[in-house]
């Protein structure tokens, strides 16, 4: 998603002039702000140093990419907590 | 400047043309540039002429005269196809020189490789590939594929390339 969001700020940067306004006044941060990114990840892009906009999507490009290019750890239920859910228990208990 | 490699490269000129698609409201091809070129957005508004000329030594050429609208220069009898080409290829050369591709640092990134950038820019706006996708569940001739997209065959066969799709 962060992906596509940057996307669309590159793609929207060509015609839409408010966007290198922004981020020559140094807030690109407000128009991040609108767009689809983790909290972190926002936060490291508008920490970004860079001399022009060009650059700057580069940049964010790089960083982006690498986010998305770490595998989400699978995510499987603790042995602890057995196979049959609580509350699918329950349901069985009550047809009893 | 950052030194960027093909790749960022080609990302970049990817999602200028998407943004350029996007503003035409383009959904199918051909993608007529032209009309684009005669209703640019308005921060274009003094970078997007089209000039026909007659001319042997090149299909169509951009140039800024002092203190007067951009215009590309284009030969006048270029088939249709040829003709969408050069002027997509060109509007790379008037989007850098504008007002607003100064103030983005166009340049600065692409003026060292501004043939094969102009080139990679046009043919994804010629044939973006949300359009590709679409367009190759029912054909896989490359001469089919220029004919609907208006575009000449080896530019086909060079976009068909960028996006991995064997050429028949």
């Amino acid at each position: 998603m962060s992906m596509q969001a940057l996307n669309q700020l590159v793609a929207r940067s060509i015609i839409d002039p408010s966007i290198v306004q922004n981020f020559a006044e140094g807030s690109i941060s407000e128009v991040l702000r609108e767009l689809d990114f983790t909290s972190e990840l926002r936060e490291r892009l508008a920490k970004l140093s860079a001399d022009t906009w060009a650059e700057f999507a580069v940049l964010a490009y790089r960083i982006v990419k690498s986010v998305e290019q770490i595998p989400s750890p699978i995510e499987l239920p603790s042995p602890a907590e057995g196979l049959i859910t609580e509350e699918s228990q329950i349901g069985k208990e009550q047809v009893a | 400047m950052t030194t960027i490699t093909r790749e960022e490269r080609e990302w970049f000129l990817r999602n200028l043309a998407y943004g350029l698609l996007e503003y035409m409201g383009a959904t199918s091809p051909p993608v007529e540039v032209e009309e684009l070129l005669h209703h640019p957005p308005p921060i274009y508004g003094f970078d997007f002429g089209v000039v026909d000329m007659y001319s042997n030594l090149w299909d169509a050429t951009f140039a800024r005269p002092p203190s007067r609208r951009g215009s590309i220069f284009v030969r006048v009898n270029l088939p249709p196809n040829q003709r969408r080409f050069a002027l997509a290829r060109e509007m790379l050369s008037a989007l850098i020189t504008s007002k607003h591709g100064q103030a983005m640092g166009l340049g600065d990134m692409l003026m060292d490789s501004l043939q094969e950038s102009a080139e990679y820019f046009a043919r994804n706006l010629l044939a973006p590939e949300p359009m590709l996708h679409a367009y190759q569940a029912n054909a896989d001739e490359v001469i089919n594929f220029a004919d609907e997209f208006g575009i000449p065959v080896e530019i086909a066969k060079k976009r068909l390339h960028d996006v991995g799709t064997e050429v028949h």
